[in-house]
């Protein structure tokens, strides 16, 4: 465990503003940039950085869905019944998270980050909206105000059981690797699923919370989680998550994706090295 | 097709996560501070941890609160569903302090 001092906080702190800045503008929890820094950078075990990305997923989900709700944006629905199946596999990622050496948790990491970014690039092009504003999206569906084609956009939840998977398979990666999963459901939600990006990432923000305190509270129990850390990391996502979500309604979808296909390849690439040791 | 109306749901879960963070931070903001500044660690390990806690528990707050509104509207499935969410996290609290 590190040796908690201000310098390291502060840094800590600062690992928050940016990843809780990329998180909201992506629409994911920020984990997925946070816990390779305090991993690889810091050289914190990947335990403990799963746990203090977990506890900033949580933070990251709570402001960002609290400041979206009345939108419509969020699929309430939908994003309860998948969380059925999410916190089902949070619960079993963080009981497994306790048997598995770190280099398999970074490949794990470094295949999950790659696998992502290849499935965001190669669905670039698609909308998934129904352009018929009185069409029907159905008890799961949903309509929102979209200011990229300036209307409402309404679509339907197709293939529910693959969405389902996905999202059991996202609460069990996140509990693994402290992310808060999105990485996996907001790309299957988009592309197989029939939900817009925008909708997919809001309901899957609103949905890591839930997921990752199935995380947190067995890393916490187990004493991994480094309070004064954790804080740390929780009030710079905080800062933040509150700057990248002023700019993240306005900024355009596909350059959304690309950034973060990019991202994920560097992230991914990084992890396996270090898993040779 | 009526799809039933959850924006009395909606503005519940906005305000149960709004008041969780807001408390949460606070603790965990004036803990750090407190742990940083040296001096009274006890209480400052207290608050650390008493955010943590309250941190964590917003989203449970946040399933029990559409757990009750479901029950509201006599939408019977999704008050299923939410109550199994919340055995599901009963199960994590379980497995993290056995």
């Amino acid at each position: 465990m590190p040796l908690v001092t201000s310098t390291l906080a502060a840094i800590v702190f600062g690992a928050g503003v940016v990843a809780g800045g990329l998180g909201a503008l992506l629409g994911i929890g920020g984990g997925v940039f946070l816990v390779p820094f305090l991993n690889l950078a810091l050289n914190f075990p990947f335990t403990a950085a799963a746990a203090i990305s977990l506890t900033t997923v949580i933070a990251t989900s709570s402001a960002v869905s609290a400041g979206r709700t009345g939108k419509h944006l969020i699929n309430l629905r939908l994003g309860m019944l998948l969380e059925v199946a999410t916190v089902a596999g949070s619960l079993l990622g963080g009981v497994t998270a306790q048997f598995l050496a770190q280099s398999t948790l970074q490949r794990l990491f470094g295949i999950v980050a790659a696998v992502v970014a290849v499935v965001m690039v190669s669905r670039i092009g698609r909308r998934n909206v129904i352009l018929d504003q009185a069409a029907d999206p159905g008890v799961l569906g949903g309509r929102f105000y979209d200011e990229d084609s300036g209307g409402v956009v309404a679509y339907r939840v197709k293939r529910l059981p693959v969405a389902l998977f996905a999202s059991f398979l996202a609460g069990d990666v996140s509990s693994l690797l402290g992310i808060g999963g999105g990485v996996i459901k907001v790309p299957a939600l988009n592309a197989w699923c029939g939900v817009p990006l925008r909708a997919a990432a809001a309901t899957s923000a609103f949905m890591i919370g839930v997921t990752a305190t199935g995380g947190a509270v067995i890393y916490y129990g187990h004493g991994q989680l480094i309070p004064s850390l954790a804080a740390a990391a929780v009030l710079g996502v905080q800062v933040g998550s509150w700057s990248g979500l002023r700019i993240g309604d306005k900024a355009p979808v596909r350059w959304l994706k690309l950034l973060m296909a990019a991202v994920l390849v560097v992230v991914s690439v990084l992890m396996f090295m270090h898993s040779r040791g | 097709m009526v799809t039933s109306d959850d924006s009395r749901l909606d503005r519940a879960v906005g305000r149960v996560l709004n008041v969780g963070v807001t408390a949460s931070s606070a603790c965990l903001a004036i803990g750090l501070g407190l742990s940083m500044l040296g001096g009274t660690a006890g209480a400052a390990r207290l608050l650390l941890n008493v955010g943590l806690v309250v941190l964590m528990a917003t989203p449970v707050g946040r399933v029990i609160i559409s757990v009750s509104e479901y029950a509201f509207e006599r939408d019977w499935v999704f008050v299923s569903l939410t109550t199994i969410v919340l055995l599901e996290l009963v199960g994590s609290l379980l497995a993290a302090f056995r």
